[in-house]
Parts: structure tokens; sequence; C-alpha cells
């Protein structure tokens, strides 16, 4: 009571203040929240200034009672029924802001309404005469945690004509900022930080500017076709192989394939003059291919005319090829990416979910991939996606078919299988015997099934069994050497030391990558059946969720596990990190930007990219590479040139970003000797390499993390596993929640490690406590952080 | 309805508050003072609109690759012609066919741009290397054209600094950085128009400021550019003369008025001095004014004319439909016939000369004119400007679509003042962008344009139509606010039309090939002319009753 009057604790009046008649309830009433406010604390609370003293009154009478108070309602159970609250009387401009305007310019004031969820009302004359209360703004509480939590807020300040300096307080006061209650004045001393804008994520301002301007609805829309247009622009560039005959490149590829699977039968597909881009990818690009194929018959027979077509690079024909990737990454790869937002990131506010949606959206590497150097990663990489995303609604069986059909699509998909695999494994386990078998039976029978029809042409009886050779050979070349290029994986970056082609043979060297990548998707395996060992039920007739709880290891599984694939296996491009990255962008898509989740992620990001820059120089991809990082960054608010914290990953990123940066000065200025002429990309893989070997020992330290957090430590039996698990879950939400969520808080507020957030963000947003834990919590129902998470949720 | 009166023991002690107010206000400066101080340099630029910034410098760099139209080989010879000759050869120049024909301080601009290019790559600056275009000089000059940009950036940053309702304006002034017109016109098809506007504005800026003197010679500086902004030019001699060389009640302040002269004197002589004493005025003149040109540009700029020339070949095949006995010209006939190249000659209608369009275009000034000369006020002005822009545009003679623009930009900085602004806004920004379109053909860069264009007006219209919606309060105003929107409505069809018209017709003749293109010039043309009516109607009905917010400056 004392702080809400802005009295001094002895019950004295300051001498600055000046206490007023009470003025009758009603009125403010209506504006605060009724249940801080007492009648008695209904007068009027003058503002002065700090510095000299001087009184000045600001306006009368009141109209706006702010108080942070609606952050802490939830916490004031925590402290018993004696409420912590500041409630601030905050006087406002008597006049209309559009008559005060003047002194708004010259005094460099933040205008009114930044908050407000719509502009100012439009002017009418006779709101010059007329003052204009204006409503304390409420905000909701997803925006809270969305806008205040990181950031110091704005102080919203006005001079008011015949008043003084006037503080707003937002209702919310975050940890460590500075707002200090002093005598009745606010005074805020991070200005020069706001004005900075520690808020540097462009697409989270976006998103919020959208809210505010109350075109929600169209958010979504907007984001994907601002998507589609920076894929369109990036298409307007150059490509793999353009105008480099006779070979030309993958654009060369993709289109003689659609030229091949439309005039040539099925059996002739994988064996038609190989050594002109033949075939050798699995059955379903062929038929993507000749979908399209047929499609660009209708258009203009010449672009696909066999044999006559190679090479053909009319503006026409290139803009149907461009037209053909956006074609199906619209249908595959956005719905699954919306589908991924609202099932992974399904317990997050809207706004999370569109920034997630935002920054999977313009991930630079697939676009620079997909769009600039032309291929349909996109359709894989979005097969797998809807796969893991029918894993949370607990249609397992859709799930493998994606999967198949990712497979069927790309053998790269192969990269994710230990980690799929062994999920579905875990999970049949989890189910215990009499479930856990039906499921392995039908998913069994399911994958046989989606695997037949794709190979269905050359399979008995279309064709004689030996057909089905053809494109397996082609689908696994072992003959093609243990690296192509230059490629930023283990054996490539240790080939400077070590000549591996000299020192085995071939057949050696494909069982050693073989055994070392089995060893490096170890752990991801391990971990998850070990989950679902734990959690195996001993009784039938439980109900269960429609996922296991060791759902929240998959991402770190397919980490791992393409992350393995990447550095160890056989035959490796460079545009493979396209799998590790993947996994890698779903976990930073909802990490908060202060977590070290994100500064993996957008380093790997980054990295990854930097990894190609080869092949995109090679391409004349240059100026969209500079482009797609710039705006990529700038929407996440990411800053590589930041100068780091202490902490392991801002130092790496940090020397990695210098190495780069130098590493780019290097090759403008200077030419490579002519005894190295590869030396730049043996550079580029001395400095990625490292950092994916980090990012995977990583990846294994999360899964690991993840799994401690889910299940404690040690084996034990079912239930007390359980209760162990919903307790770690409980603790480290509501400390995640603590230190990141609960403005206000002041010095009570719970600073924890980087570590334990994110593994409660991880497992919250994982969409693990939302369906499965949320009863028990909502029992018990005193964390704090759970009351914002669940504020939170209900909002989206 | 929450005032409360003042009771009467306040008021000494608001009395007392209005002496310290001065306190405050200083104390307030004192620490916005040091805040700056902490900083050793401040751009004033907040992070929202760095991301502007990064967004559209992202979208520009990925347009580096796309189809650049004559202007850009054009642009390039200026380079050429300014570094390797001397200044007496720039306006004789016939090496190649696109001679010199910008005014004095652009010709001086692309010799700035000219020695970085030839330290870039010297061949960029060779006279006799034609049609040069390797990705040097692509990367270069489309990157020059992103840099100069920055002066309409700053510009528009500038607005919201001091504008009457900040959120509003920095709305519009982001629309305008992201103008559509802007990407189509310079970042696409080349040219520098970003810049030049930026001139433009900032010379809107100081006027609003406060500023004329300096807005007078911005104004100057920007007619030496380009000489096309003379369209504009009647508003500001009007807007000058009244509200600056003259006092409220009339007496000729001589101190401005004189300071006024000799600036803009001075930035002529600076301009076109040395050609003066050159003895080559004539010649500049005859570069800068080709007076050889038809009524229409190749295609139909979006104006009255072009609805003129439509008409007139809607009755010409009405005429040797029904057989009549209208008197048919029979060049006319050849003229529609040869489709849109070359002189206009009019079938049924009488022809139309320079001096009718000229007569046409003064006295639908005069009557805008007259209006800002009784209310010289700064929202007034800006009106003006833009009507004058809209007039020349209308009715002028050889206009390029181009010119657009000019109305589209000062017309921009009016959209928020009230519903009747906004939706005049709206119809011409819809029409005009859309009016562009056809600068661009080529397949990659058209769907760029139209995703681009969409986003645009989807962005800039929601929230604006929000911030001023009113109700249509009477039936003509409901029937007529469903006709607009039915037109809007109706660009849909229109692209739909325009794009799937060359693919469907592939096999007709090639009469019709012109068809999509003489459509769009009709119907942006009615829009735009529709637009004109209203803003016309507007200023010249409702300025008294009405107080807008930038009535308040």
């Amino acid at each position: 009571m004392e702080e809400r009057s802005g009295l001094s604790p002895d019950g004295q009046l300051p001498s600055r203040m000046l206490q007023l008649p009470p003025r009758p309830p009603s009125l403010a009433m209506k504006r605060s929240f009724p249940r801080l406010v007492s009648p008695g604390n209904e007068g009027v609370t003058l503002s002065t200034t700090r510095g000299n003293g001087v009184d000045y009154l600001a306006e009368l009478p009141l109209r706006r009672v702010v108080s942070n108070s609606s952050m802490k309602s939830s916490k004031s159970s925590k402290q018993g029924n004696k409420p912590h609250i500041q409630l601030i009387h905050a006087p406002i401009p008597r006049r209309h802001l559009l008559n005060s305007s003047a002194s708004h310019h010259w005094l460099h004031t933040p205008p009114l309404s930044p908050t407000s969820s719509r502009g100012t009302s439009p002017v009418s004359t006779t709101s010059a005469v007329q003052s204009s209360p204006r409503r304390p703004v409420h905000k909701s509480f997803s925006s809270l945690l969305e806008h205040e939590q990181q950031f110091p807020r704005r102080r919203r300040s006005s001079v008011g004509p015949g008043g003084g300096v006037v503080g707003f307080n937002e209702p919310s006061t975050p940890t460590g900022t500075s707002f200090r209650h002093d005598g009745g004045v606010l005074v805020s001393e991070k200005t020069a930080q706001e004005k900075n804008g520690v808020d540097t994520a462009m697409g989270r301002k976006w998103v919020r500017w959208m809210h505010k301007k109350g075109i929600k609805e169209w958010t979504v829309p907007s984001a994907i076709a601002f998507a589609t247009l920076v894929k369109l622009c990036i298409s307007l560039g150059s490509y793999s192989g353009k105008s480099t005959p006779p070979m030309y490149g993958d654009y060369e590829a993709q289109r003689h394939w659609m030229e091949l699977t439309l005039h040539l039968p099925f059996r002739q597909w994988y064996t038609y003059d190989l050594q002109y881009w033949g075939l050798d990818y699995p059955p379903l690009t062929a038929y993507v291919s000749w979908i399209c194929g047929i499609v660009a018959s209708w258009i203009n027979p010449s672009w696909v005319a066999l044999d006559a077509s190679r090479g053909i690079e009319t503006e026409a024909s290139k803009v149907f090829m461009r037209m053909t990737v956006l074609a199906w990454d619209l249908v595959v790869y956005i719905p699954a990416l919306l589908f991924f937002a609202h099932s992974w990131q399904g317990t997050r506010s809207n706004r999370t979910q569109i920034m997630a949606l935002l920054i999977l959206l313009l991930q630079p590497a697939l676009l620079l991939i997909d769009f600039g150097h032309f291929q349909y990663n996109s359709v894989m990489l979005g097969f797998t996606l809807l796969a893991i995303n029918f894993f949370t609604t607990g249609k397992d069986l859709w799930g493998a078919v994606c999967f198949v059909l990712s497979l069927g699509f790309k053998q790269m998909a192969l990269y994710y299988a230990p980690a799929i695999g062994s999920y579905l494994l875990a999970k049949c386990i989890y189910l215990g015997p009499r479930d856990g078998g039906k499921l392995f039976l039908r998913l069994a029978m399911v994958t046989i099934a989606t695997f037949t029809l794709l190979f269905i042409p050359f399979l008995p009886p279309f064709a004689p069994l030996s057909a089905i050779l053809d494109p397996i050979t082609r689908i696994f070349p072992f003959a093609r050497g243990l690296f192509e290029d230059k490629v930023a994986n283990f054996w490539c970056a240790s080939n400077v030391v070590i000549k591996w082609k000299a020192w085995a043979s071939s057949g050696v060297l494909i069982k050693v990558s073989t055994i070392l990548t089995a060893l490096g998707f170890l752990p991801a395996v391990f971990g998850l059946l070990r989950a679902g060992i734990k959690f195996m039920s001993s009784n039938p007739t439980e109900p269960r969720p429609a996922h296991p709880p060791f759902l929240p290891l998959l991402p770190y599984a397919m980490l791992t596990s393409s992350m393995s694939f990447f550095l160890f296996s056989f035959q490796v491009h460079e545009k493979t990190i396209l799998l590790p990255l993947m996994p890698m962008t779903l976990l930073l898509s909802g990490a908060s930007s202060e977590s070290s989740m994100f500064a993996w992620g957008a380093l790997v990001n980054n990295v990854a990219v930097f990894s190609m820059w080869p092949l995109l120089k090679r391409d004349g991809l240059g100026i969209q590479y500079i482009a797609a990082l710039l705006l990529w960054n700038r929407l996440i608010g990411y800053n590589p040139l930041k100068i780091p914290r202490q902490s392991f990953i801002h130092l790496l990123s940090f020397a990695v970003y210098i190495a780069i940066a130098m590493l780019h000065i290097l090759e403008v200025l200077i030419s490579p000797p002519a005894r190295y002429p590869d030396l730049f990309p043996v550079l580029n893989v001395l400095v990625s390499t490292p950092v994916f070997v980090l990012t995977w020992l990583w990846s294994i330290k999360c899964g690991v993390e993840v799994s401690w957090a889910l299940g404690g430590p040690g084996p034990g039996s079912a239930a007390t596993s359980k209760a162990t698990a919903a307790e770690q879950i409980q603790r480290r939400m509501s400390d995640s929640n603590g230190s990141t969520v609960m403005p206000g808080a002041g010095a009570e507020g719970v600073v924890v490690g980087q570590g334990y957030r994110q593994l409660g963000m991880r497992a919250m947003s994982l969409g693990y406590a939302q369906s499965r834990r949320r009863p028990q919590f909502t029992q018990r129902g005193s964390s704090v952080g759970l009351g914002e998470v669940e504020r939170e949720t209900s909002d989206s | 309805m929450d005032v409360k009166p003042e009771s009467p023991s306040h008021a000494k002690e608001h009395n007392d508050i209005q002496q310290t107010d001065v306190t405050a206000v200083e104390d307030h400066l004192n620490s916005n003072s040091t805040l700056k101080s902490r900083k050793w340099f401040d751009w004033d630029v907040e992070g929202s609109e760095w991301d502007i910034l990064v967004i559209s410098t992202a979208l520009k760099l990925l347009l580096f690759p796309s189809y650049r139209s004559t202007d850009f080989e054009v642009h390039r010879n200026w380079l050429a012609i300014t570094y390797s000759l001397p200044i007496s050869k720039w306006y004789y120049d016939t090496t190649s066919e696109w001679t010199l024909d910008y005014p004095p301080f652009f010709a001086y601009f692309e010799k700035v741009l000219s020695i970085p290019a030839s330290f870039i790559d010297p061949k960029i600056v060779d006279l006799n290397n034609l049609n040069y275009d390797a990705w040097s000089v692509v990367a270069y000059q489309r990157f020059t054209v992103i840099l100069t940009e920055l002066v309409l950036g700053a510009a528009l940053l500038r607005f919201t600094r001091g504008a009457v309702d900040p959120s509003t304006q920095r709305i519009i002034s982001a629309s305008l950085f992201l103008h559509p017109g802007f990407l189509i016109v310079d970042h696409i098809h080349f040219q520098y128009n970003g810049f030049m506007f930026g001139i433009l504005l900032w010379s809107i800026l100081m006027a609003r400021n406060g500023n004329k003197l300096l807005s007078g010679i911005l104004f100057a500086v920007l007619l030496n550019f380009k000489h096309i902004y003379m369209y504009l030019a009647p508003a500001y001699f009007i807007y000058l003369l009244r509200a600056f060389c003259l006092s409220p009640s009339g007496r000729l302040e001589i101190g401005n008025f004189l300071s006024l002269a000799n600036a803009v004197i001075g930035v002529f002589i600076a301009s076109l001095g040395p050609f003066l004493v050159m003895g080559q005025i004539p010649q500049l003149l005859s570069r800068l004014f080709p007076f050889t040109r038809g009524l229409n540009h190749a295609y139909w700029a979006p104006n009255f004319w072009a609805l003129v020339t439509a008409v007139d070949r809607i009755l010409l095949k009405y005429a040797s439909w029904m057989g009549t006995s209208i008197a048919i010209n029979e060049s006319g006939v050849a003229s529609s016939s040869r489709g849109l190249v070359g002189d206009t000659v009019f079938a049924v209608l009488p022809n139309v000369k320079p001096v009718h369009t000229f007569a046409i275009t003064v006295s639908v000034q005069l009557v805008i004119l007259t209006k800002l000369w009784f209310s010289p006020t700064y929202k007034s002005f800006v009106t003006a400007l833009t009507l004058c822009g809209y007039a020349s545009f209308l009715f002028g003679w050889h206009v390029h679509e181009k010119a657009v623009l000019l109305i589209l930009v000062p017309l921009s900085l009016l959209a928020a003042e009230r519903h009747a602004y906004f939706r005049t806004f709206v119809i011409a920004s819809v029409a005009g962008v859309f009016s562009l379109f056809p600068l661009i053909f080529t397949p990659g860069e058209s769907i760029v344009k139209v995703v681009y264009s969409a986003l645009w007006i989807t962005m800039v219209y929601i929230p604006l139509a929000r911030r001023v919606y009113e109700f249509p309060t009477s039936l003509p105003l409901v029937v007529l606010d469903g006709l607009e929107k039915l037109y809007l409505g109706g660009f849909v069809v229109l692209l739909a039309f325009t794009t799937l018209f060359p693919v469907l017709s592939r096999q007709s003749s090639a009469a019709m090939e012109f068809l999509p293109l003489l459509a769009t010039s009709v119907y942006c043309a009615i829009g735009l002319l529709w637009g004109f009516i209203r803003l016309v109607f507007v200023y010249l009905n409702e300025e008294a009753s009405y107080q807008g917010q930038l009535s308040t400056l």
C-alpha cells in the first residue's frame, strides 16, 4: 500500500508530494485494474523533478492509473496475500496529441502511442478544444512476454503543455531495467540503450507491427508472399552450369530428367545415356520430373524435346524451370512449415509461431541452393518435416509414409533415417509389447507398401526382377570416391594432413567411413531407445497422449544423425549441409534470442552458407549470397559483429566470423598462388569443418541434457521415472521463465544459467508440456513460470 | 467526458507549473544532450528504419541481374561522354544514339560517378565501347542507384521527425522508400528517379519546416538535374511568391524576394554558366526539348489523350462498321493500324496540336494556382504541387508513363490527411503503378513486379485505411464508393487479361498484339483522370471547412 501511493515508508508525505482531495472512484476505477485500486488511493500524485526539486503539477485531474502489477498478479500467491504492487499515478497531457506535437518535435520525445493497437484517432475539429483522455493500454500477456522480457522498454514520456515531464510506466518493469521509483518520479537511465534498439529482430518487429495495426490475419499470407518474392528475386540470377556447354550443371540435369521421363518408358529411365546426366535420384524425383515435363511440353514442347533440347536456355524455359521449383516448394515445403509452426510450436504464442515460420521461410542456405543453384531440396526436406509433424500429432503411420516419400525423392534423407527409425522403434517399445507390437507391424507394412508403390514400375509384374538393380546402382554410387570437390567434412578437412586416397583403397575407406558414421549417430539412437525403455508403460490400459514424452529428443537426434553422416560418410556434397541445417533451424526457430541455442543456430546457418561459398561463387551467385545473408540475419536479429559475451559459443562465433571476414577480404585482394589453386576452398573447409564438428558434439550434449530433463539420470521403474520427469520439467520451466519471462520481478528475478533455461524452453516449446504434463501442473498450479506459459498459450 | 473542471484551489498551483515548465523543458533538453554526447556520432536512425533499409537493399541487390532497358546503356554512355570528353563537347557528341539530353547538373553528376567507374573498369567509360554489359558495369551502375537513393531515404527520415503524426508519417515514408514505382523504374528498368525525388522531397520538407528559401533553391537545383520537374514549377512559383516574397497583407518582402531571386539565379549560373560562356545554350536547349515527337508516347501514357485516342479508334471502328458518312482522315486510319508507334493522327476526331495541350494544361493549372494564391499554406502547397504535376501528366504533349511518379510521390504525402485524400491516393497509386507494369515485360521480372506491388499495397492500404476511414454519408457517395471499389477490383481482371492474352492468342494475328497495352493504358487512364477530378474537387471545396493534420503546420 505504501508503495502504491508513493509515500515514503514511514507514512509521511514527502515534501515534494502533494496529496490532493480524493476524487470519486468511479472514473479511475474503470480505467485501471479494479482489484488493485482501493478507493482511498485515488488521490493525485504530483510528479516532481528529481534534480532541482522544483515541483510542478502535472495535469489535473488525473485520469490514468498505471501499475506494473499485472505481471505480478500471478506471483502474488507466492508472496502470501500481500500483493507487491507499484502503482503509479500518472497524469496525462490534457490537450490532444496533435496540438502538442510541436513540443514533441523539438524535445525529441517519442510519439504518444507506441503501444496502442491503433493509431491515434482521426482528428476532428472538436479534438482541438476538448481534451481527449487516452486510455491506458493494457497489453495482452503474450505481447508483454514477447516485447518486454528481454528489452528495457521505452518509458513513454511526454510533455503536457501545462504540465511537466510525465512518465508512464508500462504495466511491467522488466528485471534489470532502471526504472526507479524515486519520490514519485520515474527516471529512465537506459534511454540511450533504448534508442540503440536492443530489439533488432526485424521479423519480430514486423509481426508486432502487423498485430498492432490490426492486420494480424494478413501476417502469415504476407510472410509467405514476401518469402516468395525473395525466392523470385533470387531466381532472377544465375544458376548452376549456366552457359557452360557441353555438360552445363544441376539445372540442366533437372531439365534433362524432365525430358527423359517424358519421352522414355520407365525401364529406360535409369539406363538412358548415363554419361549425360543420367538419373541418379530415387523414383519420386523421376515422377516429379515427369509431371513437370508434361506441363512443359503442354506449354512449349521444344523445352523438353528429347535430345534436341539439351542445353536449352531460352528466357521462357528458364522462367518455367524456376517456377517448377517454386511450385513444389509451395506445395510441399510451405505447408510443412505451417504445420510445423502449429504442431511443434503449438504451445507458443501466435507471434512466436509466425516468427518461427519467418526464420524457416527465409533460411538463406536453402534459398540459395534451391532458387539460386537450382535443386529441389525443399521437397525432400518438406516431406521429412511433414513426417515429424505427424509424429507430434500421433499419426505415426502418416509420418512413416511421408518419410518414405522423402527417401523416395532423394536418398540423402537417409541421413535422418537412424533418428526417425529409432524414434519409431522407441515408440513401439514405449507402448508396451501389445500396442507396440501392433504399431511395429503396421509401420513395417506401411513402409514396405509405400516403397513398393514408389518402385512399382521396376518390379514384377511390370518389369523383370533384375530391373530393380538399375535404380539401386544409380542411387548409391559407391564408385565415385570418398569425396568430391571440397566439402567441409571430416575426410576433406583431414585430407590436408593425411592423404586418405593414397593411404587406403576405396573399399577400406568405405568401411571406415561407414563405421565412423555409425559411431557418430549412435548416441542419438541410443538416447531415443533408452528413453523408450525408460518410459515403457506397464499398464496398457492407461490413456496416453498423442506423442510419447521423448519426442523433444527427436530434433536433436536428427541433427546428430544427419551431421554425423555429413561429416563422416562417403560421397558427400557441400550442398548436403542442408540436411543437418533443417533440424538446427527448427530448433533455432523457437529459441529466445538470448539463448545459446539461438547463437548456435545462427552460427551454423551462417557458416553453412559460407561453406557453400565456392559453389555459389562458381554459379555466379555472389550478390545473392550477400543479400540472403543480410536479410536473414537482420530478420532474426542476429548481429555477427557484436562483441561477444563471455560464453563459449559467443567467443567461438566471434572467432569464426573474423576468420570468414578475413578469408573474404583475402580472396578479393589476392589471387591464389599457382601451386595451390584451391587455396581458398581449402581454407574455407578448414574454417567450416570445426564448426560442424562442434555442432555435432553440441547436439549430442543437448540430447543427453534433454533426456536427463525428461527422465532423470538413473534408470528406474516407470512410475518413479515419470514423476521425476514431471518434476524436472516443471523445475526447469519455472526456472527458465523466471529469468526470461518474468518481468517486474525486480530483485527477486530468478537468474538461471543458459543451459537450464534452454532445456526448459525446448521441452516446453516442443509440445511436451502442453499435452502430457499440463494437467499435473495446473493441479499444483503454483509456479509463476507456468502461469505465464498458460497465458501465453491461451493467447495463441 | 472525463474532463473535470479545475477547482479554484488548483488554479494557483497551475500557474506555478506554467512557470516551472521552462525549467522542466530545459532539464529534458539537458538530459537529451547528455545522452547524445555519449555517442560520438548519432545517425538518428531507429532500428525499424534500418530494417526498411536492409529489406529494400537486399531486394535491390537481388535485382542486379534482372532485365534492364536501354536506359542502362544511355546512362553508361553518359558516363563515357562526361569522362572522356571535354565539357565543351558534351552536348555535341553523337557517337552513340543515346545523346546527353538531361540538364547540366545531371551531366556533372555523371561526371562524378564516372571517376570511380574508371578505376573499377576502364571499359565502362570508353566512349566507343557501346552496349557494354559486363558484370562490372552492371554492378557498378546498379550500385550507384542504390547509393544515391539514400538521399530519398534521408529526406523521408526527416519527414518522420517532427511530423504531426509520426506513426502515420512513418508508414507514408516507408511506403515511398519502398515504392514499387521506384523499384520498377529505377532498379529494374534503370534510372535515377529515387535520387531526384529525394531532392524534391527535401525541398518539400524545407517548405514544411518553414525554410522556404532553401526549398526554392533545392527545387532550382532539381530542375537542373532533370527538366521534367518543370511540371511542378508553377506551384512552386506561386507558393514562393505568395508565401515568401509577399507578406500576408500583400506587401512585397523585398529582402526575401531578392535573396530568393539571387539564389535561384546563382543555381542556374552554376548549372548553365559554362555553356553560356561557350555559347552552347541553343544546342543545349535543342537537346533538352526535342519538339519532334508525337502526342502519345509509343506506349500511351495513361492520360487524357490516351482516352481520346481510344475513343477515336472506337469511333473509327463504329464508322467503318456502320458505313456512315463521317469524314474520316485516311492518315488517321493508317496511324491506327500502325499500332502505337510514332505520331498520333486521329481518324475521326479533330487533330490535337501541341498548343492545344499547352492551353488545356495551363488553364487547369490556373484554377489550382488561384486557389493556392489565396491559401498559401503548406498543405495547400503540397496539394497544388500534386495537382500541377497531375494536370501536366494528364494533358501534356508526349508524356512518358514514368512521369506518373511526379503525381504519386507528392500525393503520398497527403495520403493520411483524410479519407477523401486517401481514396484518391489509392486509386492513383494502383492505376499509376499498374500503368508502369508494361515497362517490364520479361516473364521473370513480371512476376516480381506483380508480387512486390501487391505486397506493397497490402502493407500500405490496410493500416492507412484503418487510420482514416470515414463512412460514405449519402446515397451518391455510397454508390461512388462501390464504383471505386469495383474499379480497383477490376485491376485483378486486367492483370489476368494482360497476362493470359499473349498465351491464349498465340495464333491470332499481330493486329491484336497491342490490345493488352491499350487496355492497360485506357483502364489506368480512367482511374487517373477520376483521381484528378476527385482531388481537384476536394482541394477546391473542402479545404475551408475541413482541417486535416497537415493544416496545423
